[in-house]
């Protein structure tokens, strides 16, 4: 083929991170590994690069994306924008180092008026094919006008009203319509991919930890599997152990029905990851295999993003897990111990600046767990539940209160400074909350999905329970965790794990004296570095 | 005429709107958020009470805050003012350009707080002047491109001016050294800009998640 710009996700491409995206290199891993990957292809950093020095598409790129969706039609038996079983792609950013401030995945995109027609009567599901139009839509409109998805088509009714508010976002801010032309949708796309990381935004980001600004990002298209196409169709993202603990047990959450932004944006309802055991097995010994081949491959803890179709399993991407705290220290352990790394490798996957992090307090293994969210602030803050910043106020005066909120505003800086702890539903690490529970050195919870605050009935809804305002709940700040009433909380939860690797870095150094943790370490870091 | 226009005068209408967009406050800050004296603000707090437009709670964190009647009021007079200034347009495309620009000052202000070390996320304990250094000047390059959404903003409104005073002064007193008026202290980068979020919702007449 002979091509220059573009290369498929073929296990026999064996170029590296820096030329594919770190994204693409993982789902390469993937085919090697023989686990399901959706067939697609990669637009390289080099076309990047090229298009941020020009400020165009390379030439013979256009020729090059009409080849790989040709062999796309060819594996998958389906027309891309066809009026008969038409093909969808996703497509998304992956450059080396994820970055935040740029675009990061199209969905659905070749769903054009035409294609959703074919594809609503193909699947005897219109509501289904306006659903993937809108999800397209909104992705195509947030990589324009560079907003998260999230705040678009914000306020607007049904379906068919959101889709009008996009449309007409889209021809306010880029000056022209969404082309009805999926080929040209595709080329807008990539186009709008390479753009954004030249965002100020993202430019920001590089500046702030130290990424260089010529690496350029590679763009990954990829066959579109709906996890909303059916009621045994849905999308999770899953740890190959826990994240909190280290804890050797699969771990995540599954969100039946939907499509895969859902779950990485929190905004809908998730369900613990083993729900898929009873309700899909095929799904969930698909999974297991894949988590334990990863793990064998990376030999280390593994994160991978799922979506299953219609009972089948898709893999869309993976990471090692990058634990912190007591829980890298159990992994790197545990790992030396099922002897998939050696003792000198786990010590030295553990800085000493991990160290102090083991002893952050933590709610245990033991808890009621009423919902999870994001950890963004760490500590553990018990209190009674107040759903408006006037009532954490009031209430803070008979005791500690955690002031739970959909977000905050400047009207909750009262709540905010009254209360020991602080929980949202929406918002990320970087929200006007985390921020301010930061500021003020408060545990805090964010991008709790499910979470839905009831002023009016002065009440909280999460996981199916609803609990009243005056509740006492406990918030884990690290793992992001909502405990009913006041579970036990352990400073020491690796303790065990943490000894076992103490002595290990003792035997390294060759020095047995009592002194601080970081120092054992970081004298077997230095011998086994420079010994 | 209005009915707010009846019972207050301008400047206790910039009272009234101030504690729209930074929730219950005592009189200090009112008065850095107005740019007015305490005294004036004092005496203005207290006519807008007597119009039962605001209200005072005692204790640790209370202050003043808007009255139902009072968030009612403002409203009409930003959509008669915005109304009778032909500014909607105007103001709704400062607002769009603001959504790109505040994801950004979140991750500055993230960056500020907490930074990666050997893979570790840890507070920033600011020892490193370098650092802080290098996350001040991304704060100067993002504050220069505010400052070009709030030059069309107060074209459309002046009293939109406001904030930049404001957060020019909080980068100002940052780059002296004041390091919480970043994010920490209430005049700070961070509460000022999450002040003027609020004030185009409020201008613009978008429900927040309630």
């Amino acid at each position: 083929m002979g091509m220059r710009w573009v290369r498929p996700l073929s296990p026999r491409v064996e170029e590296t991170a820096g030329t594919l995206g770190g994204k693409a290199h993982g789902l390469l891993v993937l085919r090697r590994l023989g686990l399901p990957v959706p067939p697609g292809f990669v637009v390289t950093t080099h076309a990047c690069r090229t298009f941020l020095r020009d400020g165009r598409l390379p030439d013979g790129l256009d020729d090059e994306l009409a080849e790989a969706v040709a062999d796309l039609e060819a594996s998958t038996g389906r027309r891309f924008g066809g009026s008969r079983t038409p093909l969808a792609v996703s497509v998304r950013s992956g450059a080396e180092v994820s970055m935040p401030g740029m675009m990061n995945t199209i969905l659905n995109l070749g769903l054009t008026t035409e294609a959703t027609a074919a594809l609503a009567s193909e699947t005897g599901d219109a509501r289904f094919a306006l659903n993937s139009r809108l999800r397209f839509l909104a992705g195509f409109a947030a990589a324009i006008v560079n907003v998260d998805d999230g705040t678009l088509g914000q306020g607007a009714g049904d379906e068919q009203a959101r889709i009008e508010a996009i449309e007409e976002l889209i021809r306010r801010r880029w000056g022209r319509p969404i082309p009805d032309d999926a080929a040209r949708q595709l080329e807008s796309a990539v186009e709008a991919v390479f753009s954004s990381w030249d965002t100020p935004r993202a430019r920001t980001y590089r500046e702030l930890h130290d990424i260089p600004h010529d690496l350029g990002t590679a763009v990954i298209v990829q066959t579109m599997v709906f996890g909303n196409r059916d009621g045994r169709s849905g999308t999770g993202v899953a740890f190959s152990r826990d994240p909190n603990t280290g804890e050797n047990v699969p771990f995540g959450e599954v969100l039946f029905g939907h499509q895969g932004e859902d779950v990485v944006s929190g905004s809908s309802l998730t369900r613990p990851l083993r729900e898929l055991a009873d309700r899909e097995p095929a799904v969930w010994a698909g999974l297991l295999d894949t988590l334990r081949r990863v793990e064998g491959h990376y030999r280390d803890a593994c994160y991978v993003e799922f979506t299953f179709q219609a009972g089948e399993l898709w893999i869309l991407q993976v990471r090692p897990g990058r634990f912190v705290g007591g829980a890298a220290v159990r992994v790197a352990t545990d790992l030396a111990d099922e002897r998939v790394i050696g003792r000198h490798e786990a010590l030295l996957r553990i800085s000493p600046r991990h160290l102090p992090h083991v002893r952050t307090p933590r709610i245990a293994g033991t808890a009621d767990i009423l919902a999870r969210g994001i950890g963004a602030c760490p500590g553990v803050a018990a209190g009674r539940v107040a759903t408006t910043s006037d009532g954490a106020v009031r209430m803070a005066a008979d005791g500690p209160v955690i002031l739970v909120r959909p977000e905050t505003s400047p009207h909750d800086m009262h709540g905010l400074s009254a209360a020991a702890g602080i929980v949202t539903a929406r918002g990320g690490p970087a929200s006007h909350a985390a921020v301010v529970a930061r500021s003020m050195g408060k545990p805090a919870v964010v991008g709790i999905g499910d979470l839905v605050v009831d002023v009016t009935g002065a009440s909280v809804r999460a996981g199916g329970r609803t609990v009243g305002e005056g509740t006492l709940v406990t918030i884990d700040g690290t793992g992001g965790e909502v405990a009913l009433g006041s579970p036990s909380v352990v400073t020491t939860g690796a303790d065990a794990h943490l000894r076992r690797l103490l002595e290990w870095a003792d035997e390294v150094s060759g020095d047995h004296s009592e002194r601080d943790e970081a120092l054992r370490l970081g004298a077997a870091h230095a011998v086994l570095r420079h010994g | 005429m209005t009915r707010s226009e009846s019972f207050a005068t301008d400047t206790g209408l910039s009272v009234l709107h101030a504690l729209r967009c930074s929730g219950a406050s005592g009189l200090t800050r009112l008065a850095g958020t107005t740019g007015l004296g305490e005294s004036d603000v004092e005496s203005e707090l207290i006519d807008l009470a007597v119009a039962g437009l605001v209200t005072y709670a005692g204790g640790d964190f209370g202050g003043w805050s808007l009255t139902d009647v009072g968030r009612v009021v403002n409203a009409e007079r930003l959509a008669a003012e915005l109304e009778s200034a032909g500014a909607r347009a105007a103001v709704q495309a400062a607002f769009d350009d603001f959504l790109v620009l505040n994801p950004e000052l979140l991750e500055l202000c993230t960056a500020w707080q907490i930074r990666s070390v050997d893979g570790v996320m840890a507070a920033n304990d600011h020892r490193d002047a370098s650092y802080d250094a290098r996350v001040l000047s991304r704060f100067v390059d993002f504050d220069r491109r505010a400052a070009v959404v709030g030059a069309r903003l107060s074209a459309a409104l002046p009293r939109f001016g406001r904030y930049r005073v404001r957060l020019t002064e909080a980068l100002d007193r940052a780059a002296a050294g004041e390091l919480a008026y970043v994010a920490d202290d209430f005049s700070s980068y961070h509460i000022v800009w999450a002040e003027l979020h609020e004030d185009l919702h409020a201008t613009l007449g978008i429900p927040r998640w309630v």
